[in-house]
C-alpha cells in the first residue's frame, strides 16, 4: 500500500517537476530545505512512540535543526517584528501539529491538535485574514476539537486504552513518515520557487507591490473581501450551497434514523417485559 | 503602539480591580437578599500604624480575599495530571481576558495635546476596527471551554470530571441559541464590528426594543454560557462540591473564580453592547455617526456604557437568589427544545422584517414605519412565547416510571 | 419494598398552569420576593447584628438559657438545700455538690460546694426544672467565655456572683412571668 503511494506521490512529482524544468542532483544536494526535510522526517519517525533510547530527546533535537536549517533557506518577510511573530507562530503550529501524531494519550492528541488550530488561526489573522483565522477557531478548535475531547474523555477516562499501547511496527511508520517528508518536501521546492528564490533575494518593493496588490478590490486583503465571498456563495453558487445544506440535514436524519434502529421502542420493551 | 499599551493597561486594571469589587457587591448582595448585612468590616487596617481601624463599609474586603487566596499552600494532590492541571485554569483566564481586545469599553475620545503633540479621536477599544469583532468574542468563549474541560479531566476525581462533562455539554449545548441572538442583531445593523453596532443602535433603536426574542433568547444564553444560577450546574455545590475546581487550591483556583467572573462581566458588555444601546441614551450622548465628539458627550457616553453595565451585573446577581437551578435535562430542553426555536424565529422574523422595510419602506425612516416595525417584532415575540410553552412546558417529569416498574422487581425502592 | 407496594400512595403533581408554562410570570414573581427582601435589608432590617458593636436582642430573657446562677434568699444567704434534684436531673452529668449540715435553722443541708462545669453542661435547663426552691436558674447570659477548662468550672462562690451580676436585670422567676417559683 505505501509502496504504491510512494510511486504515485513520485509519479506525480516528476510530472510536476518536469514541468518547471528538473533540478540535478547537484543543486537538490546542495539545497539547504532538502536536508531540513531529511532531518525533519527522521525527527519525526524518531518522536513517534517507540522503544528507542533517548528517541524522544534525540528527535527534538534534530527537529530543531531540521527547522533551522528550513528557516536559513527563506528570504525575510518584513522587519524583525513581523518575522519573530511569523516564526514564532509558524513553530507553535508546526510544533504542535508534530506533538499530535507523537503523543500516546489520545487526550494530549486533542490538545496539540487544537494548539495547532490557535496557531494557524494567529497565522491568519497575522497575514489579514481575520474572518479566516476567527471561523477557523469558531469551528475547529471551538467545535470540532471540543467534540473530540469530550468523546474521548467519556469513552476513556482513564486515558491510554490498550490499543494505544501497540506500537504501529516499523514498516508503516517508516515509509508513511518518508511520503510525507518526499510530499512536503516536492512542495515546497516547487511552490515556494526555493530554488531559484534562494539565488535572487526579495526586493522590498516587489514586497509592498504584492502587499498592494492584495488590498485592491478582490483582494484577501481588502476589507470588502468576505462579503465578495458572501455574494458570490450566495448569488452564483446558491443551488450548490443550498445543495450542500440538504445533503448534511440528510446526513443528520440518516444518522438519527441509524441511532434509533438499534434500540426497541419504550412501548415494546415494556410489553416484552410483561410478556 | 504605546496607545494600545495604555488602552491595555487601563482595561486589564480597571476589570480586574472591578471584578474583586464586584465580588463583594455579589456578597453584600447575597446578604441583602437573606435578611443579613454582609462582610462591612475590612477597611485600612489603621491599628498597624496604632491608630483606629477604618471601616469603609467593607471595601478593603476584595484585597483581604485576594491576599488570602494568594498566601494559601498551593496545594497539587498527587492524583492530578500535572500539565493539564497547571496549564486549564492559565488557558481559561487567558482566554477571559483576550476576549476584551475587541469589546468597546466606552466610545471616544476627543482629540487632545499631549506634551505638545495632538492625538487624534482616541477610540475606546484596545483593537478598533476589527471587522470580525463578535465572531472574535464567541470563537474565545469556546476556547474557555478547554479550560474547563482540562481542570476537570486532569484533576482526576470524578466530582471534578462530571463538573467538566457538563459543563462543556452545557457551553456547547447554549453556543447555538447565543449565535442566533447575535445573528438577528448582526443582520439588523449590517456589521460584526462592536462599536459599528452600537453606532447603528443610535440610530435606530435599541435592539431589545427592535427584536425582543432575541433579547431573551442572547440573555438566558448568555446566563448559561457564564454559568451563573439558574444554569450553575457545572459547580453546583450540592451535587458536584466544586464541580471541575474542587481539586484546585490557592493561586489556581483564584485564576478560576476571576475567570467566571470576567464571563460575567463579558456577557454583560454583550448584553448592553448588541441590546441595551451601548453608550446610547437619546438626547444626552450626541449624533451617533460623528467623528469628533465633545468632552461632555465623551464623558456623557461612558458614564451611560458602564451604568447600563452595572446595572446588568446587578440583574445577574439578583437573578441569583431568585430561582432555583434546573436540573440537567430541564437544561438540555431549554436549550435544545426552546431557546433554539425562539433563535430561529427571531432570525427569520427579523430578516422578514428588514426585508419589508428595504424593500417597501421610505428611505428616511419614518415614526409610523418605526413603530410599525416594532409593534410587529412584539407581536412575533407574544406569538412564539405562547406558542412554544403551550406546546412544549418546560417541565419534564423524573418521577419513577411506575409503568417500567415490572422490568426491574427486585429493585429496592 | 417495591414500587407497585399498596402502602405506596402516588401522588400527582399540580398540574401547571398557563402563567407557569410561559415561566415569565413565575419569573417576575421571583424577581419580586427576592427584591422585597433586598429593599428591607437595604432599609437597616436585618435579621443579623454586627455582634460586638450591637448586641443582639434576646426575645424574653427569662427563659432563655445561658449561664447559671445560684440564687440568694432575702437574708443573702444561698437558697440551695441541697437535694441533689439538678444534678440527678442533670443529662450531662455536670453539676457536682457536696452537702452539709445547714448552719441554718431552716432547713436540713445545704451546699459546701457547688460546681458546674459550664462545658460539660449543654444548656437544657432540665436543672432549673427540677429545682423545687428555684434556687438555680439560667441567666440571659450568652457570651460565655474562657481561657483555660479549669476557668469554666463554676465554683458556688462564682454562681452566687452570677446572681448578683444579673438579679436587677433579671429577677427571680415567679410563675407571673411563666417561671416555676412558688
Amino acid at each position: 500500500m505505501s509502496h504504491w503511494l510512494l510511486t504515485e506521490t513520485l509519479h506525480l512529482s516528476e510530472a510536476l517537476l518536469l514541468a518547471e524544468g528538473l533540478p540535478g542532483w547537484r543543486e537538490v544536494l546542495l539545497c539547504r530545505s532538502f536536508w531540513a526535510i531529511l532531518l525533519g522526517g527522521l525527527a519525526v519517525w524518531l518522536l513517534l512512540p517507540n522503544r528507542i533510547a533517548y528517541g524522544k530527546t534525540l528527535g527534538g533535537v534534530l527537529g530543531i535543526i531540521g527547522a533551522g536549517l528550513f528557516a536559513a533557506d527563506w528570504p525575510l518577510l518584513g522587519n524583525w517584528t513581523d518575522q519573530g511573530v511569523f516564526w514564532l507562530l509558524a513553530l507553535i503550529t508546526i510544533g504542535a501539529a508534530a506533538s499530535t501524531i507523537c503523543s500516546r494519550s489520545p487526550v494530549y492528541s486533542a490538545i496539540w491538535f487544537a494548539l495547532s488550530i490557535l496557531g494557524t488561526a494567529g497565522l491568519f489573522f497575522y497575514n489579514g485574514a481575520q474572518f479566516l483565522g476567527v471561523a477557523t477557531v469558531v469551528v475547529y478548535a471551538g467545535a470540532i476539537v471540543v467534540t473530540f475531547l469530550f468523546v474521548i474523555m467519556l469513552a476513556q477516562p482513564a486515558g491510554h486504552s490498550d490499543y494505544d499501547r501497540i506500537t504501529w511496527g516499523w514498516f508503516p511508520k517508516t515509509f508513511s513518515v518518508l511520503t510525507a517528508a518526499v510530499f512536503v518536501g516536492l512542495l515546497t521546492m516547487l511552490l515556494g520557487n526555493l530554488k531559484t528564490a534562494a539565488e535572487a533575494p526579495v526586493e522590498p518593493a516587489a514586497l509592498a507591490a504584492a502587499a498592494e496588490r492584495l488590498e485592491q478590490p478582490g483582494g484577501v486583503l481588502n476589507s470588502a473581501h468576505m462579503a465578495n465571498v458572501g455574494k458570490h456563495l450566495f448569488t452564483e453558487h446558491l443551488i450548490s450551497v443550498e445543495l450542500a445544506g440538504t445533503l448534511l440535514l440528510a446526513a443528520l436524519v440518516g444518522a438519527v434514523a441509524m441511532a434509533i434502529q438499534g434500540k426497541p421502542r419504550l412501548a415494546t420493551q415494556i410489553e416484552e417485559a410483561l410478556r | 503602539m504605546l496607545e494600545i499599551l495604555i488602552k491595555s493597561a487601563v482595561l486589564i486594571g480597571g476589570i480586574m480591580t472591578a471584578a474583586a469589587y464586584f465580588v463583594l457587591l455579589e456578597r453584600r448582595m447575597a446578604a441583602w437578599v437573606q435578611d443579613r448585612i454582609g462582610p462591612s468590616r475590612v477597611g485600612a487596617p489603621l491599628s498597624l500604624l496604632g491608630l483606629k481601624d477604618l471601616r469603609l463599609w467593607g471595601l478593603g474586603q476584595p484585597a483581604a480575599d485576594g491576599l488570602k487566596m494568594i498566601m494559601k499552600e498551593e496545594y497539587t494532590p498527587s492524583h492530578v495530571d500535572r500539565r493539564l492541571y497547571v496549564v486549564a485554569p492559565i488557558v481559561i483566564l487567558a482566554a477571559a481576558i483576550a476576549t476584551y481586545a475587541v469589546i468597546p469599553f466606552g466610545s471616544l475620545l476627543p482629540p487632545m495635546e499631549i506634551g505638545g503633540e495632538k492625538v487624534g479621536p482616541i477610540q475606546l477599544t484596545v483593537a478598533p476596527g476589527v471587522d470580525v469583532g463578535i465572531i472574535y468574542v464567541f470563537a474565545l468563549s469556546s476556547i474557555a471551554v478547554y479550560g474547563v474541560i482540562l481542570g476537570g479531566w486532569a484533576s482526576n476525581n470524578k466530582y471534578s470530571f462530571l463538573g467538566g462533562l457538563r459543563s462543556s455539554a452545557q457551553l456547547i449545548a447554549y453556543e447555538l441559541p447565543l449565535g442566533l441572538g447575535i445573528l438577528g442583531v448582526v443582520l439588523a445593523s449590517g456589521s460584526l464590528n462592536l462599536e459599528r453596532i452600537m453606532a447603528a443602535q443610535a440610530a435606530q433603536g435599541w435592539y431589545a426594543i427592535l427584536q425582543p426574542l432575541g433579547f431573551v433568547v442572547f440573555v438566558v444564553a448568555a446566563f448559561a454560557e457564564a454559568a451563573r444560577l439558574p444554569f450553575d450546574l457545572p459547580e453546583c455545590e450540592q451535587e458536584l462540591i466544586g464541580g471541575y475546581h474542587t481539586e484546585y487550591a490557592g493561586m489556581k483556583l483564584l485564576l478560576f473564580l476571576v475567570a467566571e467572573f470576567l464571563h460575567m462581566i463579558t456577557a454583560s458588555f454583550l448584553i448592553v453592547i448588541l441590546f441595551l444601546g451601548g453608550w446610547h441614551f437619546p438626547l444626552i450622548t450626541g449624533e451617533a455617526d460623528a467623528t469628533i465628539i465633545s468632552w461632555p458627550v465623551a464623558l456623557a457616553r461612558l458614564l451611560v456604557l458602564h451604568g447600563k453595565i452595572f446595572l446588568v451585573i446587578v440583574f445577574f446577581m439578583w437573578v441569583r437568589w431568585s430561582w432555583p437551578r434546573f436540573r440537567f435535562d430541564q437544561l438540555m430542553n431549554l436549550a435544545w427544545k426552546i431557546m433554539l426555536p425562539l433563535g430561529i424565529v427571531n432570525f427569520v422574523a427579523v430578516a422578514v422584517l428588514e426585508e419589508i422595510r428595504h424593500s417597501y419602506g421610505p428611505d428616511e425612516s419614518t415614526w409610523a414605519w418605526s413603530l410599525g416595525i416594532i409593534a410587529a417584532s412584539w407581536v412575533v415575540f407574544a406569538a412564539a412565547w405562547l406558542l412554544t410553552s403551550v406546546a412544549n412546558p418546560l417541565v419534564t417529569d423524573n418521577r419513577p416510571r411506575r409503568d417500567l416498574a415490572p422490568l426491574e422487581v427486585d429493585s429496592p425502592l | 419494598m417495591k414500587a407497585d407496594d399498596p402502602n405506596i400512595k402516588w401522588i400527582e403533581e399540580p398540574k401547571l398552569g398557563l402563567a407557569g408554562k410561559m415561566y415569565l410570570p413565575l419569573v417576575a414573581q421571583g424577581l419580586t420576593t427576592t427584591w422585597k427582601h433586598l429593599s428591607k435589608s437595604l432599609r437597616g432590617e436585618t435579621v443579623t447584628v454586627s455582634y460586638p458593636d450591637e448586641e443582639p436582642k434576646i426575645g424574653n430573657p427569662l427563659i432563655y438559657r445561658g449561664v447559671h446562677r445560684l440564687n440568694k434568699d432575702e437574708a443573702g444567704r444561698v437558697k440551695c438545700v441541697a437535694c441533689f434534684l439538678c444534678a440527678t436531673a442533670c443529662p450531662a452529668h455536670c453539676i457536682d455538690i457536696i452537702a452539709d449540715e445547714s448552719p441554718w435553722s431552716d432547713r436540713e443541708k445545704y451546699p459546701q460546694s457547688f460546681t458546674i462545669d459550664e462545658l460539660r453542661c449543654i444548656y437544657c435547663g432540665m436543672c432549673e426544672e427540677a429545682c423545687p426552691v428555684d434556687a438555680i436558674e439560667l441567666t440571659s447570659l450568652y457570651n460565655l467565655t474562657g481561657r483555660s477548662r479549669e476557668e469554666m468550672i463554676f465554683d458556688k462562690e462564682k454562681l452566687l456572683s452570677v446572681y448578683d451580676a444579673t438579679k436587677e436585670q433579671e429577677p427571680m422567676q415567679s410563675p407571673a412571668l411563666g417561671g416555676t417559683a412558688t
